[in-house]
């Protein structure tokens, strides 16, 4: 691959993450405090790529031989002593017809154009966020064990005061099934999630994430109400409710029953994952 | 200094006919995808693909910029830090350099990506394989965050922070000595290890960013690689089968080893996903915390393109099953038993 070639990716890929960065999509893919990541990470993929086409441009080349595909083919001057440094690596110089005969090299020369997957991943198709396929493929009782991070009912601190409370959904299912203090009995909360219709039962679903969307585990609460059989997958709602006391037990995988008083359709939230 | 390209002739290659060029193809795949690109997006509206297709931009998304961290620091290393210099750091015999390079690894507080690059530029500074694998095994998995990441998914359990600890450095101390006893020079592709030349004044800013540039090159696209098949056995391997293990401790600790490896998670984030699997002991989590870092598809894919298929057969299961041996003796000494 020529260099030319290199560098052109090098600028695709590192302006799609700071594309990401800046529209703030980059929230369907990793956790809010990658932010500074992709942001320098594109940064400096662009600044290589471009002082690369810069030194090519107005460097001193007379020294070098192009063959008719633009390949360099001889360093001499100790002036490019850290080129030659660099191109004599066969795997970094710009040789089209080098990676097809000399074996070796030619899987490092051809990888780079993978590069290519993830631009035009993001620059044309955009994977939305991960929603109701994916919480149906991972198992249930994951959610309520990690949420609380112990395997033993412990007392929770207080809720906040309030007709209607909003509750983080992993907060909530973690109350419903560990919470020694019961803080949620006769509590109203509000809780933002998406629908997921599963087995004749319709449940609110949010996903976590610890860094990226790979390892997303899923938090569940089954709705129980008037119109909720209405729903369809991957439909954003703010359900209110309170929850049904001994729902959250092993058998049920700790997840708990939510008695549905009020449901509004909302769009999207800006980061759809819980941290 | 010797030029290599002056030492191969490669006149025979010169073909007077034009040959299509990189630029080209990449001119056309673009403006091919760009009229393909509501194809595309109806093709991909099935859920599964949907899925994996957004896992895939994750892992790239979220590795990338530890990767350009990586290839900063061993252009850094290969410009600015003469091979005397860290020849000087180390001791002197290998056997004792090994545990300084694996302790070292506390320094370099990223993911597993960036390790490799700068493994393989001390290599080529001098430094012996060995110490620069026992580095390469040991900087993701014993460095401040992931431990403390550790810490905050296993409140209960503080233990597993040094059951962690200790059984990430021996297994890249255990490696690193394997590699100074039984390791065999050629198994690493030439390219990797040769030596480049001392720069001087300006030059060594040159330097430092064409090596950046063309290992970032190089390894983005085997970065890629694990990205796509780290996407793929996410969405194909059901999760549950996890669950139904339960109390099989043997069972347990072999299935997650593999989990590990076929996941390949990030090893700030692992320690969640194992804490999440429910009814299992910890002892399998442990394995599962240890191989990670150390052995993974996204990491063998990188390996192969940066050190060679053929160390990288033999690299990746002799570690796997250090790794796993290094855990379960961890998990018997710090979690008491099986846990």
């Amino acid at each position: 691959m020529r260099r030319e070639t290199q560098n052109i990716l090098l600028i695709l890929a590192g302006g799609a993450l700071l594309k990401i960065s800046f529209t703030g999509a980059y929230l369907q893919y990793v956790k809010p405090a990658h932010l500074p990541w992709l942001v320098g990470g594109g940064l400096v993929m662009v600044a290589l790529a471009v002082i690369s086409i810069g030194r090519d441009l107005i460097g001193p080349r007379p020294e070098r031989a192009e063959t008719p595909d633009g390949t360099h083919e001889r360093i001499d001057t100790p002036v490019d002593q850290a080129d030659a440094a660099v191109t004599a690596d066969p795997s970094h110089a710009g040789h089209d017809h080098g990676a097809d005969h000399e074996g070796e090299h030619n899987h490092s020369a051809r990888s780079a154009w993978l590069l290519l997957l993830p631009v035009l991943a993001i620059f044309l198709i955009a994977p939305p966020a991960l929603g109701a396929d994916s919480v149906m493929r991972t198992d249930n009782s994951a959610a309520a064990s990690r949420a609380s991070g112990t395997d033993g009912r412990s007392l929770f601190p207080p809720l906040p005061q309030g007709e209607v409370i909003s509750v983080a959904m992993s907060d909530f299912a973690a109350r419903a099934a560990w919470d020694s203090g019961d803080s949620l009995k006769d509590r109203t909360v509000r809780l933002t999630g998406f629908i997921v219709a599963q087995e004749d039962a319709v449940y609110l679903a949010r996903l976590s994430i610890a860094c990226c969307a790979a390892d997303a585990f899923p938090v569940k609460v089954k709705l129980d109400g008037e119109g909720t059989s209405a729903l369809e997958n991957d439909m954003w709602v703010e359900a209110v409710g309170q929850v049904q006391m001994g729902t959250a037990t092993k058998e049920t995988d700790y997840v708990p029953t939510l008695t549905v008083t009020g449901l509004s359709q909302i769009p999207q939230p800006e980061n759809p994952y819980e941290a | 200094m010797t030029d290599v390209s002056t030492a191969e002739p490669r006149a025979t290659e010169d073909k007077p006919t034009r040959r299509i060029t990189s630029l080209e193809v990449l001119c056309v795949l673009l403006v091919v995808a760009l009229l393909g690109q509501s194809w595309l997006t109806s093709w991909l509206d099935v859920g599964s693909i949907q899925t994996g297709a957004t896992i895939f931009v994750a892992v790239c998304v979220q590795a990338l910029p530890f990767l350009v961290l990586g290839v900063l620091i061993s252009g850094a290393i290969a410009a600015f830090v003469p091979a005397t210099a860290l020849n000087r750091l180390l001791p002197k015999k290998q056997a004792a350099a090994v545990p300084v390079a694996g302790v070292a690894g506390v320094a370099l507080p990223t993911c597993e990506c960036a390790a490799v690059p700068v493994a393989r530029r001390l290599m080529q500074q001098g430094v012996p394989t060995s110490v620069a694998l026992a580095f390469l095994l040991a900087a993701p998995a014993v460095n401040p965050v992931v431990l403390v990441a550790t810490n905050v998914a296993f409140p209960n359990n503080p233990e597993m922070v040094a059951a962690r600890l200790v059984g990430s450095l021996a297994t890249a101390i255990i490696m690193g000595w394997l590699w100074a006893r039984f390791g065999k020079a050629e198994w690493i592709i030439e390219r990797a290890l040769r030596r480049l030349p001392e720069p001087q004044g300006r030059t060594r800013w040159k330097l430092f960013f064409e090596t950046s540039r063309a290992d970032l090159v190089d390894a983005g696209g085997f970065l890629v690689i694990g990205g796509l098949t780290a996407a793929v056995l996410n969405v194909a391997i059901p999760r549950s089968w996890v669950d139904t293990l339960g109390e099989q401790i043997v069972l347990g600790v072999i299935v997650m080893a593999v989990l590990a490896v076929l996941l390949a998670l990030c090893s700030e984030a692992d320690a969640f996903v194992a804490a999440s699997i429910s009814g299992m002991p910890l002892l399998p989590k442990l394995v599962f915390l240890v191989v990670g870092p150390a052995i993974d598809v996204k990491l063998f894919a990188l390996q192969t393109g940066t050190f060679g298929r053929s160390f990288a057969m033999r690299f990746a299961p002799a570690t796997f099953v250090v790794a796993v041996a290094c855990a379960v003796v961890a998990g018997l000494v710090f979690l008491g038993g099986i846990g």
